[in-house]
């Protein structure tokens, strides 16, 4: 097992939350809106999710300044973690994950950005906590399932091997065609 | 002079069975014995599957095939598996593998020729002192 921490699957979990909550933030209003109701919040996330992680953070912010309610504050919170995981600021992200956590405990991406600081962290139990918490909310989250294998590395680290069994007699070949 | 051949096909085996760990990073093992009519002459080693290296899922697959005169493999069939993320690996491995080519004045058997793949993990012990420390500089 040549890696523990799989950067690209962390990258994907990073993009799978983010994908998710900018989608979050489009979908939440019935009102007929031409363009997001909150473009910062948008717009960062499309940064964050285009790799500019510095711009995607400065447009987050602002977003969350002007977020207008729970859901706004909570999107934008979610994508800040993600955000600060991508620039490996892990302190910072977890603070913002904690505050999502602590308005919403039914949020599962950032149990699973939490998660996933934990796992960089080496605070494994705590990363497994988290994951039972997102996968009993969204059982088939692929995000989740990111990390639930990047903490198995980190747990049970296996080595592949492959046993090639020639000692079978051959068989008679009863094959019509 | 014939058992001096079959040792050196065997050793020739070994090698290209070596070269293909190498490059999967998996580690293995191949048990021959005499009861088959073919000697193998490339063994491929299949890939063990990511999903299945992920999920920690671990398999058998049996593969019976036909060895033409020139050694190579045709009519590659699954014979039973248990998982089948490992047939397509196991039936890619056999389609690259090949024997050694049927002796002048001998005949093919018309036998079918069977392989099982084993795929097994391992647990490790890895320790990894300064990656962590690494990733939480900023």
């Amino acid at each position: 097992m040549k890696m523990i921490f799989d950067h690209g699957a962390y990258r994907a979990c990073i993009v799978g939350c983010l994908c998710l909550s900018a989608a979050g933030v489009l979908a939440q209003s019935n009102t007929t809106i031409l363009g997001p109701s909150n473009p910062n919040l948008k717009y960062g996330a499309d940064a964050l999710l285009s790799g500019d992680t510095d711009e995607g953070i400065r447009l987050t912010l602002m977003g969350l300044e002007f977020a207008r309610g729970a859901r706004e504050r909570q999107t934008a919170k979610s994508n800040l973690c993600a955000g600060y995981v991508m620039l490996r600021e892990y302190d910072t992200a977890l603070a913002y994950c904690d505050e999502v956590l602590g308005e919403n405990d039914g949020y599962w991406r950032a149990y699973s950005n939490r998660a996933l600081i934990y796992v960089k962290l080496g605070r494994l139990e705590d990363a497994e906590r988290d994951l039972q918490k997102g996968e009993a909310i969204s059982p088939s989250s692929r995000t989740l399932k990111a990390v639930r294998r990047m903490l198995l590395d980190a747990t049970n680290p296996v080595s592949p091997t492959i046993i090639i069994d020639d000692r079978r007699s051959p068989a008679r070949d009863t094959d019509e065609d | 002079m014939k058992t001096r051949f079959r040792a050196a096909v065997v050793l020739i085996c070994w090698l290209f069975a070596a070269a293909g760990a190498a490059e999967d990073d998996s580690d293995v093992t191949h048990l021959t014995d005499d009861t088959g009519n073919r000697m193998p002459l490339r063994t491929v080693v299949p890939v063990y599957p990511e999903r299945a290296l992920a999920d920690r899922i671990e398999g058998e697959v049996q593969v019976c095939f036909n060895v033409d005169r020139e050694g190579r493999t045709s009519r590659i069939a699954v014979r039973r598996s248990s998982n089948r993320l490992f047939e397509k690996p196991a039936m890619l491995a056999i389609r690259g593998s090949t024997y050694a080519p049927l002796p002048q004045g001998e005949e093919l058997s018309g036998i079918k020729t069977c392989r099982t793949f084993r795929f097994l993990l391992d647990p490790v012990a890895i320790e990894v002192p300064d990656e962590l420390s690494a990733d939480v500089e900023p």
